[in-house]
């Protein structure tokens, strides 16, 4: 398939808009503000089945339709560019080396959706990114692809790069908001969505970097054939960022609906020589782990919570038999305790309740009854948080102790790894 | 309405609230620890989780709204197991430190450990060890924290201060100030009484007694006119603390920190417990036999050889109505005369000017007034720190969608939380009201309402506005005239308006032109006195004008016509107006201006006799007999407050010692001057209070055009100008007893900008002298930007200052503030 969304990657210029419209940049905007009305735009993208690619997959044509039903002015469009899930580094291609077309793509967003200011909220570890958006940014604003007069049509959209602080939390749209708003990055009460009240009290559209990025695919092509691409279900193409005991990791642009074992085997060159496959994390750690019985499992929206897990950001984790699973386990959980944002109860104690015991039973320290502790716990997250956040923690600690449960065994009775 | 089913009953109600508040109404207990009414729902501490049908996940109550057909369990067995599981977690890091604990025994998370805790928890590790934040007089226990964050709402969302936040995220969590840095706030302690646990407490109460040796007693606060009912904490028949209750009283619950931690100064050092009498100069301790024989032999000499009118009184705002009424009849029926007068220099103005225009003698406000309006504008008052807790209905208004406009120099924590704010030149609100008027006439709106139309003087009004177009104003005001314009359109715009002015005897910034100018816009605008709202300022300011003491109204305001007294500005400030004086829980010396010439009168007077619950500093100086009174805990009367409201004051503990309850020295008094007044007991006088008819006057609305004028305009030599007023933590006699709110501040202070205080070479910190006209006065130095350049502000009332000797006692209409300069 046709590279899109890391067109013109190789190109190490790539972010310098003169090599973007070089390649066709920039054309889409063209033909959509002077072809096509923004009820023709949404139509397009509710036509397409466009999934957001953040995680949750909430498709995108029904959130603009909603956004753009509210009559409350202005409306605020936001890409959420925070993008820190341990294994998930998807976006930053498209930041760091195609920053037009996530620009170009928000820039027919806006039109659609008839907002005038829009935000980056860019991760705050992404130093380099910040440079290169802005400077695209200030590129776009002197060709007029941005401003007060956007190519000579009356419309107006302002658009600028905000730096998070560095919490994982703030990728939850309700917090990044309050985050953009200059508070603390907590989570807020839904109803009511951001699409009728989010930033400053206003309808406000939030969408992952990869979701702008497919906007200029779908005016090129048109809705029907963009649904013919991958999984009809929820098509398009798909970053998947393949990290672990692969030969050859990185991010790879495949249609959606691809199975694991072609990412896994073919793209990424399949695992080190004389090395057996011990589990793989499909969609960033916050997705439960598949046992590699899995491995043909179709990477999209509808196939992988079938198997027991889910797609979230295309984020391929790969373990071979050399990785101690309680240790990954142990690690992610201090990830979790350290970015649970502290709102609410069970994930703010039970994320450091669950680090603790995995930490125990890593250090050979554990008995058999903390495994029920761990077990009771995590139950006793999942479903009663106050966001995804420590549902996803007690989710994946759920599924590893299902399925690997006599690796766990086996750290008890003997202390050691197996 | 829709119906839902709760537990198994049908029950209709709005659309538009919570799960949880649908069950609290109908006495379903759904426990939860971080809502709280005032606040918008937060949902996290997961307690209040029920199962709804329909739904996989349980969902929290008190963000949930209901739908209709919803069907809801709250003691299902999931439900249970939830909340069991949230307790669990709430107790791993909780340090179970519950007998050292001042909230042990009023505390929810010990109450539901108990109704649903496991004795025994799985959690093996280490607690955490968190490190508290330092803090003068709120103690921080962040190890005791659930973390349900009720504090950091309340102070934001209900106070408008945010001065703590939650900081570091996860397992690491907890409230702190800004950068870890020392609490400063205005220690309203809001956030002590939100906490659920014991993790916020008030240093002074800290290891007082246990929550269970503790009885409650509810007093009406003897602070402000707002009239807030306090809950005492009284134990050994001691006031131990003081906190508010939800549901209780004009404040539902809320309390600002004069009322909670002020209360102390019942038991302060310089108490008075016995008589005292002057002898050889020096103040001894006598014995009320001794003081009456001495005051009935004076007295009738004085009567006998001067006539009643050389003997004069100056009755209290602090006492109860019972206390002033009989003060006004020991002076009017056993001396005889009319010569009584209270501090003038604050509420009498808004009295005169509410008579002088709309015909009324007296204009009560109310106090959910900012609630139905749209669009509220603040005349250079601090509302927050006067009347904190009607100072409150102002951030809600907003928050509801109010816009606020705020015209003031200073900036405020309305200021703050205004949609417009206009740093106006000190004393120019009667120039900017003016201005108003100026453009609503310029817009016809005076011809809207009949009555404007037809008020008394229309054309008089009309022509001294002439000189008040937009452009005048804006250069007397220092503002910029577009923003100006801007202001104007705003409030012009709005359906329901609401103006607000306090004038109290601290605030030197407003004049009885202020207050006539704001009266003749509401009756321009056709808004009528209820738009305009100027509330009393102590617990009974509005009690005692009730009850007669002035010179020239009787109780229930009935106008004397024949014979007025003597006003304070002829006894204290005129020699040989007087040669008696009985001053009544006042300290003329601290609040009253213009020392020099105050100090001179006292001075020449035959006979002065101070009667205080302490030893006030015109007693030390100048009182021939001191008079021990009951403080406001220690004796039973009624406060009226600035709403007009009548409320119950109770005796809660003893008196210290020797002393009396008020209108029982007046009693004894006229007995022992063999001119029984009747009234022997507190219920034939409160009967004889209850008959008193009111004369509130016929409202005949008249404008009062008043010119903008300056009292003591700056010049080279006297560059700034000086504002008065009152902070958070004190407003005048008690505040200044209290040792917990002097913990806060003791010291008096000067306000300056950055800008003045370089240009005068000024450093923080310094001590430098302030001269007026009139004196000087020493004091330290403090920079703020929350002073505009050109003038400085000092609080008054505090100790040893001195700064009222640089006052005038003033009776014109002008703002009263004086120009002064500052040296090192």
């Amino acid at each position: 398939m046709k590279k899109v969304l890391l067109k013109n990657i190789e190109n190490p210029d790539s972010a310098l808009l003169t090599e973007y419209m070089r390649v066709g940049g920039y054309k889409n905007l063209k033909s959509a503000v002077k072809e096509m009305t923004p009820r023709d735009i949404i139509d397009d993208v509710k036509e397409s089945g466009l999934r957001g690619r953040g995680g949750a997959g909430f498709p995108t044509g029904m959130k603009w339709q909603f956004a753009s039903m509210d009559p409350k002015f202005p409306k605020y469009l936001v890409c959420n560019a925070d993008e820190g899930e341990p294994g998930t580094f998807k976006d930053r291609p498209i930041l760091e080396k195609n920053p037009h077309l996530l620009i170009e793509g928000m820039v027919i967003a806006a039109y659609a959706l008839q907002c005038s200011r829009g935000y980056i909220y860019l991760r705050g570890e992404y130093p380099q990114a910040k440079v290169i958006l802005e400077s695209a940014i200030d590129e776009a604003y002197k060709k007029g692809f941005l401003g007060d007069d956007i190519l000579k049509r009356h419309f107006k959209f302002n658009l600028s790069v905000y730096q998070g602080a560095g919490a994982y939390i703030c990728g939850e749209e309700t917090a990044l908001i309050e985050s953009l708003e200059g508070r603390r990055g907590q989570p807020r009460i839904k109803p009511p969505f951001p699409v009728n009240a989010g930033l400053w009290g206003r309808p406000t559209i939030v969408n992952n970097v990869e979701t702008f990025a497919n906007i200029p695919l779908i005016i090129e092509i048109g809705p029907k054939s963009y649904a013919a691409i991958g999984n009809t279900a929820c098509p398009g193409p798909k970053l998947f960022s393949v990290s672990g005991c692969v030969k050859r990791p990185g991010v790879y642009e495949l249609p959606m609906g691809t199975t694991l074992k072609e990412i896994v085997y073919e793209h990424c060159g399949g695992l080190v020589d004389g090395r057996t496959l011990k589990g793989i994390i499909p969609g960033g750690l916050s997705t439960p782990i598949l046992t590699p019985d899995k491995i043909d499992c179709a990477m999209d929206f509808v196939n992988l919570p079938k198997a027991g897990s889910q797609l979230g950001s295309g984020a391929v984790m790969v373990f071979d038999d050399s990785v101690c699973l309680v240790k990954v386990y142990e690690r992610a959980m201090k990830f979790f305790e350290h970015e649970s944002c502290g709102k609410c109860t069970p994930c703010r104690e039970g994320t450091g309740w669950m680090r603790n015991i995995l930490g125990r039973i890593e250090c050979g320290r554990a008995t058999a009854e903390d495994v029920d502790t761990l077990i009771d716990v995590a139950n006793n997250i999942s479903g009663a948080t106050f966001c995804p956040l420590g549902d996803g923690a007690a989710g994946v600690v759920l599924a590893f102790v299902n399925n690997y449960r006599d690796e766990i065994d086996y750290h008890i009775k003997y202390k050691k790894c197996c | 309405m829709i119906t839902i089913t709760i537990d198994g009953k049908k029950v209709e109600v709005e659309k538009d609230t919570t799960l949880l508040q649908i069950a609290l109404a109908k006495d379903i207990d759904i426990p939860h620890l971080c809502w709280d009414d005032r606040i918008r729902p937060f949902g996290g501490c997961r307690l209040c989780v029920v199962e709804v049908e329909g739904y996989d996940r349980l969902l929290s109550a008190c963000s949930t709204p209901p739908e209709n057909g919803m069907v809801i369990y709250t003691n299902s067995e999931a439900v249970i197991n939830a909340r069991k599981a949230v307790l669990d977690m709430l107790l791993i890091h909780h340090p179970l430190d519950c007998p050292v604990c001042d909230k042990a025994g009023n505390c929810k998370l010990q109450d539901l450990a108990y109704k649903y805790g496991s004795t025994e928890s799985a959690f093996k590790e280490e607690k955490k060890h968190a490190v508290s934040a330092e803090s003068p007089f709120i103690e921080l226990n962040p190890n005791r924290c659930i973390l349900c964050g009720k504090c950091v709402r309340v102070c934001w969302e209900h106070q408008g201060v945010g001065a703590i936040n939650l900081i570091d995220k996860g397992f690491n969590t907890k409230i702190s100030p800004a950068f870890q840095e020392v609490l400063d706030c205005e220690f309203c302690g809001q956030c002590v009484d939100a906490c659920p646990v014991g993790a916020l407490g008030s240093k002074p109460f800290k290891y007082m007694s246990l929550a269970w040796f503790l009885e409650e007693r509810d007093n009406i606060c003897p602070y402000c006119s707002v009239g807030c009912t306090i809950t005492l904490n009284v134990r050994e028949r001691r006031i131990i603390s003081a906190k508010g209750v939800k549901n209780k009283g004009v404040n539902n619950g809320d309390l600002c920190g004069r009322g909670r931690y002020g209360v102390d100064f019942v038991y302060a050092a310089n108490r008075l417990t016995t008589p005292l009498i002057r002898e050889n100069g020096m103040l001894r301790q006598s014995t009320w036999d001794e003081v009456m024989q001495y005051l009935s032999i004076h007295l009738r000499k004085i009567i006998k050889t001067k006539g009643p009118d050389s003997i004069g009184a100056i009755g209290s705002p602090r006492c109860t109505i019972e206390d002033n009424y009989m003060l006004q009849k020991f002076m009017r029926s056993v001396i005889g005369t009319n010569n009584i007068d209270s501090d003038r220099f604050g509420y009498a103005k808004i009295q005169q000017a509410v008579e002088m225009t709309f015909g009324l003698h007296t204009l009560p406000i109310s106090l959910n007034s900012p609630l139905d309006k749209d669009v509220l504008l603040v005349l250079e008052s601090d509302i927050t720190s006067t009347h904190p807790i009607w100072g409150l209905k102002f951030i809600e208004a907003v928050q509801k969608g109010a816009k606020l406009i705020v015209m003031d120099p200073r900036e405020t924590k309305l200021s703050k939380r205004s949609s417009k704010w206009l740093r106006i030149k000190p004393g120019t609100s009667q120039a900017i009201l003016n201005g108003i008027m100026k453009a609503a006439i310029d817009k016809g709106l005076h011809l809207k309402n009949k009555r404007s139309r037809e008020a008394g003087n229309l054309d008089a009004l009309i022509q001294l506005l002439k000189a008040y177009t937009i452009q005048q104003v804006s250069d007397i005001a220092e503002i910029c005239s577009r923003e100006f314009t801007e202001v104007i359109d705003m409030f012009l715009k709005g359906e329901r308006r609401l103006t607000a002015i306090t004038i109290g005897p601290a605030e030197n910034n407003k004049g009885l032109g202020t207050a006539l100018a704001a009266s003749n816009m509401v009756m321009l605008l056709g808004d009528g006195p209820q738009a305009l709202q100027m509330p009393a300022t102590y617990s009974n300011t509005y009690g005692m004008w009730q009850m007669g003491i002035t010179p020239d109204y009787l109780p229930g305001y009935e106008k004397i016509t024949d014979k007025p007294g003597k006003n304070i500005f002829k006894m204290l400030y005129e020699k040989g107006q007087i040669s008696a004086l009985f001053i009544i829980g006042e300290d003329p010396l601290i609040t009253y201006p213009d020392l020099n010439k105050l100090e001179e009168v006292l001075g020449s007077l035959d006979l002065i006799i101070a009667q205080d619950i302490r030893l006030t500093k015109t007693a030390e100086k100048f009182a021939h007999i001191v008079l021990p009174a009951a403080s406001w805990a220690e004796k039973e009367g009624t406060f009226i407050n600035a709403a007009g409201i009548r409320q119950k004051v109770n005796k809660i503990v003893e008196p210290a010692t020797d002393a009396t309850p008020d209108w029982k020295i007046f009693r004894n008094l006229s007995r022992a001057m063999h001119h029984p007044i009747g009234m022997d007991d507190l219920s034939a006088l409160k009967e004889k209070i209850h008959q008193i008819k009111l004369h509130i006057g016929d409202e005949k609305w008249n404008y009062v055009p008043v010119p903008y004028e300056e009292m003591d305009p700056p010049d080279d030599d006297y560059p700034l100008l000086m504002v008065s007023g009152n902070i958070m933590q004190h407003s005048g006699a008690f505040s200044v007893m209290s040792k917990s709110l002097s913990h806060v501040f003791a010291d008096s202070f000067v306000q300056i900008n950055e800008y003045d205080a370089e240009f005068f070479g000024l450093k923080d910190g310094d001590i430098v002298t302030i001269e007026s006209k009139r004196g000087q006065a020493k004091t330290k130095v403090r920079i703020s930007d929350e002073v505009s350049r050109g003038m400085v502000f000092v609080p008054l009332h505090l100790k040893d200052s001195r700064m009222s000797e640089l006052y005038v006692a003033y009776e014109g209409f002008a703002a009263p503030i004086i120009a002064v300069k500052i040296r090192k």
